[in-house]
This record gives C-alpha cells, structure tokens and sequence, in this order.
C-alpha cells in the first residue's frame, strides 16, 4: 500500500529529506561551477540563491525546530550571504496549518473540554502560524482572544532536529563541529524551553508586569484556567506586523514613539531585569496607528548570567577599550579570543573586533541616534561583507564569542534591524 | 447478565491473571453466573475478544455522530476526528490491548479478533469515501477507488500499532502521526500524482 509506506513521521523520513537537500545542495555547486566553467564573470550570488531555496524548502517541511534554526540563521543578517537571509526571513510567517480535528483534540486532551465547550466563539480557521504552533481567534464574555496551540510532538523532535540541521549550519556558517556545539547546547535548551508553555504562561505574566509601566507598550492579560501545557489564551492584541504597519506611511514622530517604546523595553529588561524576551522578530510585535506597541509571546526568554552582563557592557565603554590590557582580558573573558589563538592571531582579530565593537555599538554612546540613518546600516552591512570575505576569518574554524552571546547578539540584531526599518530617531542614553 | 458486563468481567481477568480464562466456566464463575447465560450473548471467548474492538469502534462513531462540528467536517476531517477519539478510546484499556499484543504479536499475523471491527470500519470508510466523491475531495477512479477502503484500514492498523509502540507523554507523536498519515493517504487519494503513476505503469506496460 503506497500510503503505508510512505508516511513521514520518523526521524529517518526526516533524515531522507535533508539528505535529498544535500544531494540537491551538492547538484547546485556542480552546476555553479560549470557555469563559472563556461562564464568566469558569474559570482557566487545565483549559487547561495538555489542553495537557500533548497534548504528553505526542506527545512519548512520539517517545521518545528529546524523552521526555528531557519528563523535563528535569518536573524543574523550579515553572517549570511543575502540570498539566504531573504529567503529565510520567509520563514517567519508560513508554515501549514494544524486540521481542526487535531485542534480539537489537543483541547480535549489537555483542558478536557472542546474549544466549543470553553469559549463563545471559536475560530477553526487559523490566524497565524508560528513555527512550533498556531493562533486562533476567539471570543468569550463579549472579549476577543487569541489562542496559541502547540504543534503535537515538537518537544520529542526538537534534539533529533537540531542533529540533522548541524552539518547544514556547520557548512553555511563555515565553523567546526566542536565549537559549533556549544551554540547548539544554547539553541537546544532554549528550544526545548520554548516548547514549555506553562513555562511561557508564567514568564509572560511576570515579565509583562515588570514592564508595565514602560510607556506606548500593551500586553495582552493571560488566561491561566484556558491554558495548558500545549494551549495559552490571552487577549486579542490589534494591530499590524512591521511591514504591513510601514504600508500605512505612518509619521515620523508615531515612528519614534514606537522605537523610543521598543528601545527602553529592551534597555529596561537587559540592565534591570537581565532577563530578556529574546526573540524580536517582527511577528512577536503588533504596531498600531496611535503609536503604541502590544508585546507577546515570552517563549523564548534568554537570563543574563552576571559576569557576562559585566564584561559584554564594558565593550560599550570607550574609556575601557582604550587600554589595551583590560581590552584584551575582556575579549578573552568573552570567549572572542579563542584558547587556540597565536599572538599573531590575537593581534589581528582584536583589530577587527575593535572596528566592528566600535560600529555596532555607536548607538549606545550617543544622546541620541537616528536609525533611519542608512549610511549607518550601509557601514555596518559593509564591514560584515568585507569581514565575511577576508581569508583568515574565512579560514578560522573556531566559534567566537561565549554561548550567551548568541541570544544576546540575536536580540539587538533583531532590535536593530526593527528601528531600522521604523527609521525610528530615539533617546539612547540611559 | 449483560454483554457489557461479560466483556468487562473478561478485560478484568486478562488484567488481573495475564492470560485468557482457561474455560467459559472459569470465566461465569467470577461473573456468579451460570454458564448458559454466557451462551445467551456469545457463542465462544472468540467472540467476546472480537466484541471488545467492535465495542471500541462504535462507542467513537457514535459520539463522533453527536457531535455538530463533526457533521460539517470534511472527509478528511471526519477520518482524523476518526482517529483521534478512536485512541482516545482506546487508551482507557491500553493496558488489555498491550496484553494482546504480548500473545499475538499484535497486530501482525493474528486478526481475527478484530474481524467484526473491520467490517464495520470498512463499511464506515466506505461511507467517507462516497461523501468524498460528492464533495470531490475524492476522485473517482474505474477499479482503483475500490481499494481505496482497503487503504484506509491499513491506515487504521498503521495507526494502531504506532499507538501501541508510542512511548511519548500523552502519546502525542500519536497525534502528529495520524495527522501526517491521513493528509497524505487524501493528498494521494485527490491529486493527479496517482494518476501520472497509473498512466505511466499502463504505458509501460503496453509498450512491451
């Protein structure tokens, strides 16, 4: 029987297909190298353009986890060559939708009673799709809800995931498996929390608490009796994701407001909390005309450990980068130095390190800064080509930067690459 | 005596003893009924085992009847909420149809014990399988569509024997499993995939 056979559900079916993908992968560089044979003018970009395609398409088959590594690589713009940031950066909004029985089946098993049964109104339809769940629109006592449902089974194929996405990132990001490692430690213990949501329920109740009284933020009110360990009802948030939101030509000061709102939340929950909502991809944010930001979904929140907090902030400091000790002391606390290094090439990438610390962090040293600034961006996208291009750094296998960073890193990403967009112009000093 | 209390007292002595009644005797002596009356619902043990699955069949098709979403369901839909509340069903005695599956290798070479269930399931696909064409969720084919009930129980073993393999919390790869199967038995069942695959086979066929 065809459909015995064929059924995807274990992990070598999962396997299978990232294999098709490597053959695939492996195909594209063939073809990418007869073409150069034939024109040595052709760049590299039509080659990243199929190979993004064809791990895209793989990967959002899979769902799940590695969707979320999709969104993780696709974050980090810079690291990656353009065509696979924008190709993954779809992979934000699509995944297919969850069946209704299945919907239904996940309430009577968890909550014991139908959506019919505990809500006035129940949306079968999907609102959205996340990339471990979907979101339903529903109404109960006159108020509108949205109800977040967990895929079934994504806690169990969360590890063996990740081990089939690895020789993918370890070949895009061009790092060795070792070192590699320790940032999939990190990825993998988040995701695993991620998938957690009676975890999620809590921390967003308490974080949204903490950051109430910031001002122009919303946060919708959770449900606690209308939750469970795969369900989480709150309140129906209005408003638009970043990019519908820039279609309505909002002004200039709505814009500030928006990214004054989004900066000091992150500033508030970093050095006040040192707890931070790490996943800032603009689906997580709704934007409304008044200027006023709502903020959900606090599955992915990254705690700060101390002396990490101490020695990544110090970077922001200029008087501490002048000496050339501490400098130093600092890079290798932060793991930026690896153990492996020679004097040679501790010299090399201090230098280079210094220029990109000194870029990244130019908001943080000013009153105020403009996002909107696109020579900043420009500069900043420039120096990751050149860094991404320049032979030692290409050659050196070794992951810089201690597993905290990776969160870390990924969150201001994410918040700069949104005020960027909003071209918000804000108050940075703290 | 009932059937129902025939069917439980004999769950019970599999659960409690790991092994069938060795007689219909044994089996009215916990129920304090004389052995007639065993023969006035069931002729043989075969009977009561095959009971116990068609039981579990019909209790999930006539709540699923009850139930008003399901009536607006789809073909598709209507085999998934199928599914799911027929293991929800049967995970209130998982632990008598682990037992079986200890002394048949369940559900491999031994199925006679589910030989009412599957008449009855055959007859319910059957049913989804004509709304399907209505709604043209299902294409018609000469010979092939007949088989297609012979699929869906596969399918329903398949479901089966994952659930009883399952070892995750809730058995929730159950539910993906069941989600991913019957998406795919309709993608195949509905698109021209098939088609292209039968059209190809008589062609190669013929040219020979």
């Amino acid at each position: 029987m065809k459909e015995q056979t064929n059924i995807a559900t274990g992990k070598v079916e999962r396997a299978g297909r990232l294999v098709t993908t490597g053959l695939k992968v492996g195909t594209n560089y063939i073809k990418h190298y007869t073409r150069k044979l034939m024109d040595p003018s052709i760049t590299k970009d039509a080659l990243h353009q199929e190979n993004a395609e064809d791990i895209y398409d793989t990967l959002s088959n899979l769902k799940g986890s590695a969707l979320k590594v999709a969104q993780m690589l696709s974050m980090d713009k810079g690291m990656l060559p353009k065509a696979y940031t924008e190709r993954f950066a779809m992979s934000q909004y699509s995944a297919p939708p969850l069946s209704g029985p299945l919907v239904v089946n996940t309430f009577i098993k968890t909550l014991g009673k139908s959506p019919t049964q505990l809500y006035d109104q129940f949306d079968m339809k999907a609102a959205n799709a996340a990339s471990i769940g979907q979101v339903h629109k529903a109404v109960k006592d006159g108020k509108p809800l949205a109800v977040k449902i967990q895929y079934p089974g994504v806690a169990n194929s969360v590890k063996s995931d990740l081990r089939l996405v690895k020789p993918f990132a370890i070949r895009i990001v061009g790092m060795n498996e070792v070192d590699m490692d320790k940032y999939f430690d990190e990825i993998e213990s988040k995701l695993l929390e991620e998938t957690d949501y009676a975890l999620e329920l809590r921390r967003s109740q308490e974080l949204s608490a903490q950051c109430a009284h910031i001002p122009n933020l919303i946060f919708p009110v959770y449900y606690p009796s209308l939750s469970s360990d795969r369900i989480i009802t709150m309140d129906w948030l209005e408003g638009k994701h970043l990019k519908e939101f820039l279609l309505t030509n909002p002004s200039q000061e709505i814009r500030n407001r928006i990214g004054q709102a989004l900066w000091d939340f992150y500033q508030f929950q970093v050095h006040k909390l040192k707890k931070v909502h790490a996943d800032p991809h603009p689906g997580n944010f709704l934007l409304r005309e008044d200027g006023t930001v709502g903020i959900f979904d606090f599955g992915c929140v990254k705690e700060i450990p101390e002396d990490f907090y101490v020695n990544y902030f110090l970077l922001t400091d200029k008087e501490v980068l002048k000496d050339e000790a501490r400098r130093k002391e600092i890079y290798t606390n932060l793991e930026m130095i690896h153990p492996t290094d020679t004097e040679k090439e501790i010299v090399f990438f201090s230098g280079l390190f210094q220029e990109m610390i000194r870029l990244l962090t130019l908001p943080f040293t000013v009153e105020r800064f403009d996002f909107g600034n696109e020579d900043y961006f420009n500069e900043i996208y420039a120096y990751m080509d050149y860094l991404y291009n320049l032979k030692e750094v290409r050659e050196s296998k070794v992951a810089r930067g201690t597993r905290h960073s990776l969160y870390i890193n990924r969150t201001y990403f994410g918040l700069y690459s949104m005020l960027s967009d909003l071209k918000a112009n804000i108050k940075t000093a703290l | 005596m009932e059937k129902q209390s025939i069917r439980e007292a004999y769950k019970r002595y599999w659960l409690e003893n790991g092994k069938r009644p060795v007689s219909v005797f044994a089996l009215c002596k916990i129920l304090d009924a004389p052995e007639t009356s065993f023969y006035e619902h069931y002729s043989s043990m075969e009977g009561v085992e095959n009971d116990i699955w068609l039981d579990f069949f019909q209790r999930t098709t006539d709540q699923l009847r009850e139930d008003e979403t399901y009536q607006q369901y789809t073909a598709q839909e209507k085999l998934l909420a199928f599914y799911f509340l027929w293991v929800q069903k049967l995970k209130e005695d998982r632990s008598y149809i682990l037992l079986q599956k200890e002394r048949f290798h369940f559900p491999g070479s031994q199925y006679r014990q589910l030989s009412t269930f599957k008449k009855a399931f055959y007859e319910y696909a059957s049913g989804l399988i004509k709304e399907g064409y209505l709604t043209s969720e299902i294409k018609e084919r000469k010979y092939i569509s007949d088989q297609y009930v012979h699929g869906f129980w596969m399918q329903a073993l398949f479901v089966l024997k994952y659930w009883i393999d399952d070892t995750s919390v809730n058995f929730e790869l159950t539910d993906a499993a069941i989600e991913k199967a019957v998406n795919l038995s309709f993608q195949l069942i509905h698109s021209n995939t098939l088609d292209s695959l039968l059209d190809f086979g008589k062609f190669i066929l013929a040219r020979k």
